[in-house]
C-alpha cells in the first residue's frame, strides 16, 4: 500500500501545489503555495504567510483538496486534507519559517515574507489523479540506491580519515569539498569559516566554479548562507525560482566598484543544499552547495551531511585550537633579492580607514588579513626579510588578532589564496610548521592612503 | 497561462482539476472554461449541484495570478471544432513550462481532450500573485 512518504518528490516544492478551500456560503477559492511540507504519513503542513482568504476560509470550513505534483514525471496527486491547527512555535514551525527567511532575505524581501503559522492538517486520503497524462507516468518513489548509500558510507570514512590525518586546516578545506564532489556528486561546493573578529563568514575554499571567490563575505541573516549561519539549521531548497537568482544577476551586472569579492554561485542554480558547522554552540563555518538538477539534494543526504557536518566542526575547531607555531626561536634573516625577475611592477595601497588593500587599482583584501600582508610588504621592502612565523604575527598587537580563538591560520589561507588569484608575482610559501617565505617576483610599490 | 478551477460539494468538500483552455469576451464578464473529462468528474458534478466555480490563471515564469469566481451558466461536452484550440492552448502551456525546465515530452502528455465547457458569469476578480496583496477585489 502506497504511503504519503513514497510522494516525498512532490513535496520538495519544484512545482507548486494548488490549494481549494471554501467559505461558509460555499464558494471555492483556489490559491497556489510554493511547497506543501510533508510532516509524517498523516499530516502535512502549509504555511501562513499572510491572513488571507485561505487562512479565514479554514475556520469557516476545514476541509481542503491540495494538488501536488511529481517533478519528474508531472504526475499528479489529490490530497484530501482537515485543518487541525495552526502552529506558531516548535520544530515543524522553526523548520518552515528557517526556509522562508532564506528565501526572504536572497530576494531583499526580508520582514515582508515571513511565516505567520504553519498550518498543520490530517490527510484524510489522497489519491493519483487517473488520466491526467495520457502516458503513463514512472514510480514516483524516491529510492536510495544500495550502492549510492555505499558511496555515502565509503565517502563518511574517507572524511573522517582525512580530518584525523589532516596537517593543516588548508588541507582539510580541499579535503572536505573534494569528498563531497567525489562520494556525493555535490560539483558545486563552497565553505565559508566565521570570522569572529568581523562577525562576518568569509569563503575559504570552493570547488567546482569559474571564480573562486576566495575572500567573499556573507553576514549573518544575510542570504541563505547567512540565515543558515544565524539560525545555525541545516537547510535543504529544490526549485530555486528566477526570484531567487533576480538578487546575485543585479549584483553581477551593476558593475560597482566595491571592495566586495562576489560568492561564487551558479546562475541557473535549481536546488541548494546548506549545512551550518557547529562545535558545541559556536559557529564555526558553513558548506554550501548547489546543482543546476532541482532534485539534487534530498533527505538521504540532509540525514548523512549533518552526520559529516559535526566531524568537519569538530576538526575545524581542533585546528584553530592548537595552532600550529615553530618552536624555533630564530629567524633567518635573507637579503630581499627584490629584483623584478618577471620584470612586472606592482602597486600596492594600503587604505587605513578600512584596512584594505588594493593591488594595481583591484580590491585585494582587509581587515586582518589586510594588516598582516601590510606589514609582510612593509618588513620585506624595509629590511629585505623574506621569512616568517606565525608566531610573530600572533605576537604583533599592531594586528589587532583576538587573544582567543584568533584563526590565524585561516586569515593566511585567505591571503595566500588572494595572493595566487590576483598578484602571482608575489606568493607566501609554506617553509615548515608555523613559518612561511615571502616570495616577490616583481617590482613593489607601496602606498598608504 | 497555468489553469486550475475549484468547486465545493453542498455538504462542503472542495475539488479541484486542471483547466486547460480558456475563453473571454472582451469585458471580461463570461468565460468558457475548458476541463479534461478524464480529471473533472468532482468538479463538473459540484458545479451541477451549487453552480460556484473559481478559476485562477497563472503565468509560471513570473508566477503573476488573478482568479476569477461565478455562477456557471452551462456545462456541456466540447465540441470537435473546439478541439484545435484547446490543443493550441496547451502546446502554449507546455511552452511556458519548457522555458521553466520541465521538459515537452513529459507536458505535452498533459491530458486535455475530450473536454466538458464550462460557461460562467465572472462575479468577482481577484488579484492572486503571491505577496501581500494577493486576495485583493479588481472589481
Amino acid at each position: 500500500m502506497m504511503r504519503l512518504a513514497d510522494l516525498s518528490r512532490c513535496f520538495q516544492g519544484v512545482i507548486p501545489s494548488t490549494v481549494v478551500t471554501s467559505d461558509g456560503r460555499g464558494m471555492p477559492n483556489v490559491t497556489y503555495v510554493s511547497q506543501v511540507y510533508f510532516v509524517d504519513d498523516r499530516h502535512v503542513a502549509l504555511s501562513c504567510q499572510f491572513f488571507n482568504k485561505t487562512r479565514r476560509n479554514l475556520d469557516e470550513n476545514p476541509r481542503a483538496l491540495v494538488e501536488i505534483f511529481d517533478p519528474l514525471t508531472l504526475q499528479t496527486w489529490r490530497l484530501r486534507l482537515r485543518f487541525l491547527r495552526s502552529e506558531k512555535a516548535g520544530p515543524l514551525f522553526d523548520s518552515m519559517a528557517l526556509r522562508i527567511q532564506a528565501i526572504a532575505s536572497h530576494t531583499g524581501m526580508s520582514g515582508i515574507f515571513r511565516l505567520i503559522a504553519a498550518d498543520v492538517f490530517e490527510v484524510e486520503r489522497f489519491d493519483k489523479v487517473e488520466g491526467f497524462l495520457t502516458e503513463p507516468a514512472g514510480d514516483p518513489c524516491e529510492t536510495t540506491s544500495v550502492e549510492g548509500v555505499r558511496s555515502e558510507v565509503r565517502g563518511l570514512q574517507y572524511i573522517s580519515e582525512r580530518i584525523s590525518r589532516a596537517e593543516s586546516l588548508e588541507s582539510l578545506l580541499d579535503a572536505m569539498l573534494e569528498s563531497l564532489d567525489r562520494y556525493f556528486g555535490f560539483a558545486h561546493t563552497m565553505v565559508l569559516l566565521y570570522d569572529e573578529t568581523t562577525k562576518r563568514l568569509v569563503t575559504m575554499a570552493s570547488r567546482g566554479y569559474g571564480e573562486s571567490g576566495i575572500g567573499a563575505e556573507v553576514a549573518p541573516g544575510e542570504g541563505l548562507i547567512g540565515t543558515v549561519a544565524r539560525e545555525r539549521r541545516l537547510l535543504r531548497i529544490s526549485g530555486l525560482g528566477a526570484e531567487m537568482r533576480y538578487g546575485r544577476t543585479v549584483r553581477k551586472e551593476s558593475g560597482a566598484v566595491t571592495p566586495e569579492i562576489p560568492l561564487p554561485g551558479l546562475p541557473d542554480a535549481q536546488s541548494a543544499l546548506v549545512i551550518p558547522l557547529v562545535s558545541g554552540d559556536r559557529l564555526v563555518g558553513v558548506i554550501a552547495a548547489e546543482d543546476r538538477d532541482p532534485l539534487q539534494f534530498g533527505e538521504w543526504h540532509e540525514a548523512y551531511l549533518g552526520i559529516i557536518a559535526n566531524q568537519i566542526a569538530a576538526g575545524l575547531d581542533r585546528m584553530t585550537d592548537h595552532a600550529a607555531d615553530d618552536d624555533e626561536p630564530a629567524l633567518v634573516v635573507k637579503p630581499s633579492g627584490g629584483a623584478a625577475k618577471s620584470g612586472a611592477r606592482r602597486t600596492f595601497t594600503f587604505y587605513r580607514n578600512d584596512d584594505c588593500v588594493f593591488v594595481d587599482g583591484e580590491y585585494l583584501i582587509r581587515n586582518v588579513p589586510g594588516r598582516i600582508l601590510w606589514k609582510l610588504l612593509g618588513d620585506w621592502q624595509r629590511e629585505g626579510r623574506t621569512e616568517f612565523s606565525n608566531r610573530e604575527l600572533r605576537l604583533d598587537t599592531a594586528l589587532g588578532l583576538p587573544a582567543i580563538k584568533d584563526n590565524l591560520e585561516s586569515r593566511l589561507i585567505l591571503l595566500r589564496r588572494r595572493l595566487d588569484e590576483k598578484c602571482p608575482d608575489v606568493r607566501m610559501v609554506p617553509t615548515s610548521r608555523g613559518r612561511f617565505a615571502l616570495q616577490v617576483d616583481a617590482a613593489i610599490d607601496l602606498v598608504e592612503r | 497561462m497555468s489553469l486550475y478551477a475549484g468547486s465545493v460539494s453542498s455538504d462542503g468538500l472542495p475539488a479541484g482539476c486542471r483547466a486547460v483552455a480558456l475563453r473571454t469576451n472582451r469585458e471580461l464578464t463570461e468565460i468558457t472554461a475548458y476541463l479534461p473529462m478524464a480529471t473533472s468528474h468532482d468538479v463538473v458534478a459540484n458545479i451541477a449541484a451549487t453552480k460556484r466555480l473559481a478559476i485562477v490563471a497563472t503565468y509560471p515564469p513570473d508566477h503573476f495570478a488573478v482568479q476569477l469566481k461565478g455562477t456557471t451558466t452551462a456545462v456541456r461536452l466540447a465540441a470537435d471544432d473546439e478541439s484545435e484550440f484547446v490543443h493550441a492552448r496547451l502546446n502554449t502551456f507546455v511552452d511556458v513550462l519548457h522555458r521553466i525546465g520541465i521538459p515537452r515530452r513529459i507536458a505535452s502528455s498533459i491530458n486535455c481532450w475530450p473536454a466538458f465547457a464550462v460557461d460562467m458569469k465572472v462575479e468577482e476578480m481577484f488579484e492572486q500573485t503571491p505577496g501581500p496583496k494577493a486576495g485583493t477585489p479588481i472589481r
